[in-house]
């Protein structure tokens, strides 16, 4: 009965929430269903036919939990899945109510939840998942998560109190996942990249985590792929990267169009660019073998799908590209870059930086960012968001000459349109908010469509 | 003969351990703004184990970490940096410390518990632990006199409250966030060329009078007293923005 309640009542909430377009009714539907009965994700998720999946990290939650909802529904399943931005357990009830029946009741098969870090542990309690994904530990949003050491901590916890028959799978590339999984009593799911052709030899500034959990010692990198994952050992050999199961070979990356990888003897290609999302692609792959779908229909399906809102968006812009990309912390923003720099041979481009509570209030993480890559390629770099200043600064700094920067988004757009030379490509690599703002003008210049029609 | 550049040294203690809120901005301002002079600007990397040349740094920098890191740091201090950065600071070397190697300075940091960690003692302060985390921007009235604007910016986060003993003046009052302790309106500690302050943001790239000020002071004893000045337009101009947004009724807090 209460859950009853609590289930119309979210529902009535998410409907108005949506007809004012406030945010289109993600979180505050959870909030109103979880104060009338807190259990309500715990008796929705019982609901479920064949179970959850939940996934965190650092980067590429939302990019991952969208590949594993393709490859479910492409198997013919129905799923619930939780959308960007919403992944505290608040949107995770408001995505379950959203499926809910008039019964109260969940009709679904999968639940496929990207989980914040921080809400992980409860997320495991409540939704009992058949499998928990851990994509990486960066440093993220100090402000608000504290240091890495206390969110890993608390998401080996909540790893540890997986139920019996729920399967960790995890990145065996990134030191502290790795040793979270180490200290889990049953053994996890590893996966990791084995191409030393796209690695670096050197950790870039941004990397964190470089110390032995034995013995301290600085670890050594034999490879290095994105942000501190890599392939590493402490010198004094009482601590080294997992052997993968799931490991990816011969890596082809092309620009922000797509990727290509060996698994497993599958050969996997998807409309997705950038090392990273070899990262999100393996880990969707781990975690689809982990609940039994097959290798050869993993890899089929993998080649049509479509990236998520703000992940390597692509809009038509008065006859211009836009190439629109989430850049949140320095090891996210080092790889944008560098598959647009690098790969993409960009050169005209917007920086969004915001210091909302969403994209954390500490702007210092600029300062991580490789924006020398910047230097001697970009045509143009616009500076924008409410931070704008700080990013012309650390242009400045950088050696790059930006243009001036725009805090307001229509006359930062404005400045990206006019200095980009018609059918050329312009990236936005935006903090969360930032890209949130731009998007507004987007839609309201009828570039873009709504996001809760994406 | 060629003539040779006049060089300038930056010594960064523990680049790879302490190094978490931006520091590397730190490092990147007072490099560039020698550069930018026509200084030889040269960065030593001082890692654990290592102490080489240490006497040719000008200024050193001693960043924030985070508590593993921090405690891994503590005992190559004592062992391999602790003398011959006082040797280096007695001879006119500056110090700029944020946040842990703020703390690391000092003469102890103290638990909630009660538990001690002795810091090396080179300026009179000491942290004893808080339950709340100071988190936020922050604005300065700095107690320096030779900088213009007045004022210097930053972001606070740290849960240690320090406290200054008579030898460390305060590096100047809080007009906005917590700063020392939260109780006290001091910020930061100067004392005999070293800089302590819980400002990072990253600090330097907003506050280039300070770096500037850091920069002159230890050029004193190589007889350099005067910069060539810089366009600062666009480090004001962020500086500025803080200022301005702090003035607004529902400031910088509130519109989050
Ligand atoms: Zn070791």
């Amino acid at each position: 009965m209460r859950r009853t309640a609590a289930v119309w009542a979210g529902k009535a909430t998410g409907a108005l929430s949506r007809i004012s377009r406030r945010g289109g009714g993600t979180t505050l539907p959870g909030d109103v269903a979880r104060a009338i009965d807190p259990d309500v994700l715990r008796k929705l998720s019982r609901d479920l036919k064949h179970g959850a999946v939940v996934i965190t990290g650092t980067n590429g939650k939302t990019t991952t939990s969208r590949l594993i909802s393709w490859l479910l529904e492409g198997a013919g399943h129905s799923v619930v899945s939780n959308r960007a931005g919403a992944n505290l357990i608040f949107g995770a009830t408001a995505a379950a109510l959203e499926r809910a029946g008039v019964n109260g009741r969940l009709q679904a098969d999968w639940g496929v939840f990207e989980i914040d870090e921080a809400s992980l542990e409860r997320a495991v309690d409540e939704i009992q998942p058949r499998a928990a994904i851990v994509l990486n530990l960066f440093r993220d949003q100090l402000d608000r998560y504290g240091e890495l050491e206390s969110i890993a901590k608390r998401i080996e916890t909540a790893m540890s109190h997986l139920p019996e028959q729920s399967r960790a799978v995890l990145n065996a590339d990134d030191p502290r996942v790795a040793e979270i999984g180490m200290n889990l009593t049953r053994k996890p799911l590893w996966f990791g990249l084995d191409d030393t052709s796209v690695a670096m030899r050197e950790l870039p500034h941004a990397a964190d985590a470089r110390t032995c959990p034995r013995c301290g010692a600085s670890l050594q990198f034999d490879a290095v792929y994105v942000g501190h994952d890599g392939v590493y050992r402490c010198p004094n050999g009482d601590f080294a990267r997992p052997a993968p199961e799931i490991a990816a070979t011969h890596i082809v990356l092309t620009g922000f169009e797509s990727l290509a990888m060996d698994v497993d003897g599958a050969h996997i290609e998807l409309p997705l660019g950038g090392l990273y999302n070899c990262y999100n692609a393996l880990a969707a792959f781990a975690a689809a073998i982990s609940l039994g779908l097959d290798e050869a229909f993993i890899a089929d399906r993998l080649r049509s799908v479509r990236a998520a809102f703000g992940r390597q968006e692509r809009l038509e812009a008065d006859g211009r590209r836009l190439n629109l990309v989430l850049s949140k912390n320095p090891a996210g923003f080092n790889e944008t870059l560098r598959t647009a720099i690098d790969l993409a041979g960009g050169r005209y481009f917007l920086i969004g930086l915001n210091d909302r509570r969403a994209d954390g209030t500490d702007v210092s993480w600029i300062w991580d960012v490789d924006f020398e890559r910047l230097r001697g390629r970009a045509q143009v770099v616009v500076p924008a968001g409410n931070r704008a200043n700080d990013l012309a600064v650390r242009l400045k700094y950088a050696g790059v000459e930006g243009a001036p920067p725009e805090s307001d988004p229509a006359r930062a757009l404005n400045a990206l349109i006019s200095a980009t030379p018609t059918g050329e490509t312009a990236h936005l690599l935006c903090t969360y908010t930032a890209m949130l703002d731009l998007r507004t003008e987007l839609v309201r210049r009828g570039w873009a469509k709504p996001y809760w029609e994406t | 003969m060629a003539r040779h550049k006049k060089t300038f040294t930056v010594g960064w203690l523990y680049p790879d351990l302490m190094n978490i809120y931006g520091d590397r901005g730190n490092i990147l301002t007072l490099l560039k703004r020698a550069e930018w002079r026509d200084f030889e600007a040269r960065l030593i990397e001082l890692g654990r184990g290592s102490s080489k040349r240490m006497d040719e740094v000008d200024i050193f920098f001693f960043g924030g970490g985070q508590d593993r890191e921090q405690a891994l740091v503590y005992e190559d201090l004592l062992e391999t940096k602790q003398a011959p950065l006082e040797r280096a600071v007695t001879a006119g070397a500056g110090v700029l410390a944020v946040c842990g190697g703020y703390q690391l300075l000092g003469h102890y940091y103290q638990t909630g518990e009660g538990e001690r960690f002795p810091g090396i003692g080179m300026i009179d302060v000491r942290t004893d632990a808080g339950k709340r985390r100071f988190i936020g921007d922050v604005i300065v009235d700095t107690s320096l006199v030779d900088v213009q604007p007045p004022t210097l910016v930053g972001f606070e986060n740290h849960s240690g409250r320090t406290f200054l003993g008579p030898k460390a003046k305060p590096l100047g009052r809080v007009r906005m966030g917590f700063g020392n302790n939260g109780e006290d309106h001091t910020e930061g500690c100067l004392q005999g060329g070293v800089i302590g302050t819980y400002l990072h943001g990253s600090l330097l790239p907003k506050n280039p009078h300070l770096a500037d000020h850091l920069i002159r002071s230890a050029l004193k004893r190589r007889g350099i007293t005067e910069l060539v000045p810089l366009d600062d337009a666009a480090e004001l101009a962020a500086h500025e923005k803080i200022l301005a947004r702090a003035k607004t009724p529902d400031g910088p807090r509130a519109q989050r």
